[in-house]
């Protein structure tokens, strides 16, 4: 068979406009991710014994369950059960925060725990509160460590937006299983949708790289 | 009034009782070195001072304050009792003087300017004046000690622990570490120190503690005890420690 430039030439408009709800609702969700994930990580590393208990539990059920399974229930399954109408990009956004949040919060925690426990100490015995312990000194270590993990979580998700073609959501593996159904050109359509997800994959590695290379990690 | 006091002080941890029944009054201006065999509760009795180690039992008084008055005195204990680790543990991510300057900041309040005028001079002073930009990664185990003493000195305490200060530190660096704290103990600064250098016991210490099992089981001056160990433990443990 022969590879139809025109056909993703003609494709490309569309694509991009899905390509453009995929980075929408990734970045939406990985800043929610990050939010909630550095919330939970905190009550894992820190937190009393209801606060850990809590954020355990996120984890364990968030991580224990597909991410279809998490963004169908948030579509369909919550309108029935609490009378609630999501439609589809708010169901998308919140199913990757709720989703990166859980992961993001074990990297949260792990980073946290790996900074050395003297230092802490350091802190606390120059008269310092534990929050400014956490702030000024165990917190920037932590961070420098998360950068490698906190990629991968990112594109990770980034990719998990193709799962919410089960919901409808215009993104851009959706658009390009529309093309497809209408033209058959699979070769053409998977294959652009592919380069674009990987466009949009390295740009994140990119920016992860400079911003690990432009600080000292420790 | 004793700066520490220890008044009848338990510490286990679990079914291990590390400190028992320790009581030990600490004036200001003494130069104390507490030494024993590993596992003897030496570390830990110092860790107590400043309520890096929460006590079971009894009472333990610094500077007027009770370690068991609540989190903010505690803060004001540590405040005036700067501590000295054996694995230094300077803040990676800050230069020496930034790490000198941290503390007067963040927990005196002092402004940014004053506070690495006066980390300047405490660099000086512990003969680092020229590494004030190294991070602690760039510097020597000795150099970072020193940086860790100048740290804790930034505070103002009335009063420094130091736990094995120089235990992690190859012999020819020690001696530049021991220097320091020795001059710090001329200017009259009250210090207990938890070492092996017994050398640094007679020179410098104006009281010797021997601790064994958890208990304190010898009190006095350092020479007379050094020369003339009259408990058998003491005598073995000075044999092995030599």
């Amino acid at each position: 068979m022969e590879f139809d430039w025109s056909v993703v030439v003609e494709a490309m408009p569309a694509l991009l406009s899905g390509a453009r709800l995929t980075v929408l609702i990734a970045l939406a969700g990985l800043v929610g991710g990050l939010v909630v994930g550095v919330v939970a990580g905190f009550m894992r590393a820190y937190g009393n014994a209801i606060l850990n208990a809590v954020a355990f539990t996120y984890v364990e059920v968030i991580r224990g369950t597909p991410i279809v399974v998490q963004v169908m229930f948030i579509y369909f399954a919550l309108p029935l059960l609490a009378d609630l109408r999501v439609n589809p990009m708010t169901a998308a956004v919140t199913a990757i925060v709720v989703n990166a949040g859980a992961y993001i919060a074990e990297i949260v925690r792990g980073s946290l725990l790996s900074v050395n426990k003297g230092l802490k100490e350091a802190g606390l015995a120059l008269g310092l509160p534990v929050w400014k312990v956490l702030a000024y000194i165990v917190g920037p270590i932590a961070f420098r460590r998360m950068i490698p993990p906190l990629g991968n979580q990112f594109i990770v998700s980034l990719k998990d937006t193709s799962l919410f073609i089960v919901i409808g959501v215009g993104e851009l593996t959706r658009q390009g299983q529309e093309i497809m159904a209408a033209n058959f050109r699979a070769v053409e359509i998977w294959s652009a949708v592919a380069v674009l997800y990987l466009i949009m994959t390295s740009t994140l590695t990119l920016i992860l790289r400079v911003t690990e290379k432009r600080m000292r990690i420790l | 009034m004793s700066i520490v006091e220890f008044r009848n002080v338990t510490k286990a941890f679990g079914n291990v009782t590390v400190l028992k029944e320790v009581d030990l009054n600490i004036e200001a201006g003494e130069v104390v070195v507490l030494i024993g065999p590993s596992g003897s509760g030496k570390s830990t009795l110092l860790r107590c001072i400043n309520a890096l180690e929460e006590i079971d039992g009894g009472d333990l008084v610094v500077d007027g304050i009770s370690v068991r008055e609540g989190r903010s005195k505690v803060r004001l204990i540590r405040q005036e009792a700067g501590m000295v680790f054996q694995q230094f543990n300077l803040f990676p991510q800050m230069t020496a003087l930034a790490n000198i300057a941290f503390g007067p900041r963040r927990v005196r309040g002092v402004g940014k300017a004053e506070a690495i005028g006066q980390a300047r001079e405490l660099l000086a002073k512990v003969g680092l004046a020229d590494r004030g930009h190294h991070y602690p990664s760039e510097l020597s185990g000795g150099q970072q000690q020193r940086v860790a003493i100048a740290r804790a000195l930034a505070v103002k305490p009335k009063l420094m622990l130091f736990d094995e200060p120089t235990s992690a530190l190859d012999p020819e660096l020690r001696h530049e570490v021991l220097r320091v704290m020795q001059s710090l103990a001329e200017e009259g600064m009250t210090m207990i120190v938890v070492t092996h250098e017994i050398a640094f016991a007679r020179q410098v210490g104006s009281r010797l503690i021997f601790m064994e099992g958890g208990k304190i089981s010898v009190d006095g001056d350092p020479a007379e005890l050094l020369d003339n160990p009259e408990n058998p433990r003491l005598r073995e443990f000075l044999q092995h420690v030599h």
